[in-house]
């Protein structure tokens, strides 16, 4: 990682130590990316001698027991980097900081870390870490709040902050472009990596309810670089933006949340591969059973176009 | 699942142990039953267990004693 880490994690530690007792109330995205995770493992048909849930707001224990996992997990552990959040599922549990895993090699097989890879300073140091503590064949289940998310709010405080103040600073987490997240999970040396987004509109009919929700959670930014306190002109002038520019008929605000969710395999010798390029003895038509047509003039190599 | 019980849920579950380790050193830990407490020699620190939650934070670590660790 070069430069300073953007994340102040102890700040995160002590939100999510105060959220720990009130977060039922806010915690549906959290809820949803837990069962949402747990789905993903039921697809695989799989069973999983040991999970451990990173995250998750010890939501994980509960959700597995109502869902198709239920007796497809043997046993499941929770951590959290709050230790009162860790002490919220009656799953065992323990808490840690998912920079530095004190997890043994080879001892999980299946890692899930729903809504929680946002804060982390250093993702794929994370993710060699998760792999590693899996077992051959082992399965990771990951998602994270990416670019996009709270798209709205950040726009209209920035807006309001500069015209109020002439400066604006970062209220909102940057997130990751997980466009690469393939990628990242390739680096980090997992097999058959797969990535996609879930973008989720959130209707407030008080946008005080999305500051509720975002404290309630833990997830209001935990930026190493602190900004000033917000003024509150600032704050007024940015919700009136807001309500100008994104209420619907009702006088409503959408919140967009960006979900990113990330998958990967801890290669095992048995597991599928894909060929080396340029390795096929077949044609993809003679594969697909059609007629190869010509797709006109081929490529010329060394003769620059006219 | 069986382990939602009142009774269990203030003993460490035994299959933590095995896959925990010091995420200092990755070395291995000594569960000190007595005192609630997951011992790494090698970083010469003891992470406290709070109801049956092993706390696994350098910064919540308690410093071994050089009688300890002798």
């Amino acid at each position: 990682m070069s430069g300073p880490a953007p994340f102040d994690r102890s700040l995160l530690r002590l939100r999510r130590d105060r959220a720990a007792g009130r977060i039922d109330a806010h915690d549906f995205l959290i809820r949803e990316a837990v069962k949402d995770s747990l789905d993903r493992a039921a697809f695989t048909t799989r069973s999983f001698d040991r999970a451990l849930a990173i995250g998750g707001a010890g939501l994980t224990g509960e959700e597995m027991a109502a869902g198709p996992m239920a007796d497809r997990i043997g046993w499941l552990a929770e951590m959290d980097l709050s230790p009162r959040m860790a002490m919220r599922t009656n799953s065992p549990a323990f808490a840690a900081n998912e920079e530095s895993l004190p997890l043994a090699e080879d001892s999980l097989d299946l890692v899930l870390a729903p809504l929680t890879l946002h804060w982390i300073n250093d993702l794929p140091g994370a993710l060699i870490q998760i792999r590693r503590a899996l077992k051959p064949d082992g399965l990771f289940i990951g998602s994270m709040f990416a670019a996009g998310t709270l798209a709205e709010l950040r726009e209209c405080l920035t807006e309001a902050e500069l015209e109020i103040t002439g400066g604006a600073a970062a209220r909102i987490a940057p997130f990751a472009d997980v466009r690469d997240a393939g990628g990242l999970l390739q680096r980090a040396g997992f097999a058959m990596p797969v990535s996609d987004l879930d973008r989720r509109r959130v209707v407030y009919r008080d946008p005080a309810r999305l500051f509720h929700d975002l404290r309630g959670m833990g997830e209001t930014a935990s930026l190493s670089d602190r900004a000033p306190a917000l003024k509150r002109a600032v704050f007024a002038r940015a919700l009136a933006l807001y309500a100008e520019r994104y209420a619907d008929e009702d006088g409503r605000l959408p919140a967009t949340f960006v979900i990113a969710n990330i998958s990967g395999w801890a290669p095992a010798p048995d597991q599928p591969r894909p060929k080396a390029p340029g390795s096929a003895q077949k044609s993809l038509a003679e594969a697909l059973g059609v007629k190869e047509e010509s797709a006109g003039e081929a490529a010329q190599p060394g003769k620059p176009k006219p | 699942m069986s382990q939602t019980s009142e009774k269990t849920k203030h003993e460490v579950d035994p299959r933590l142990l095995e896959i925990l380790v010091c995420p200092v050193t990755r070395g291995p830990l000594v569960y000190d039953r007595e005192a609630q407490e997951l011992v790494s020699r090698k970083a010469r620190l003891a992470y406290p267990i709070r109801d049956g939650v092993p706390v696994m934070l350098p910064e919540e670590a308690r410093e071994l004693t050089d009688a300890e660790t002798g």
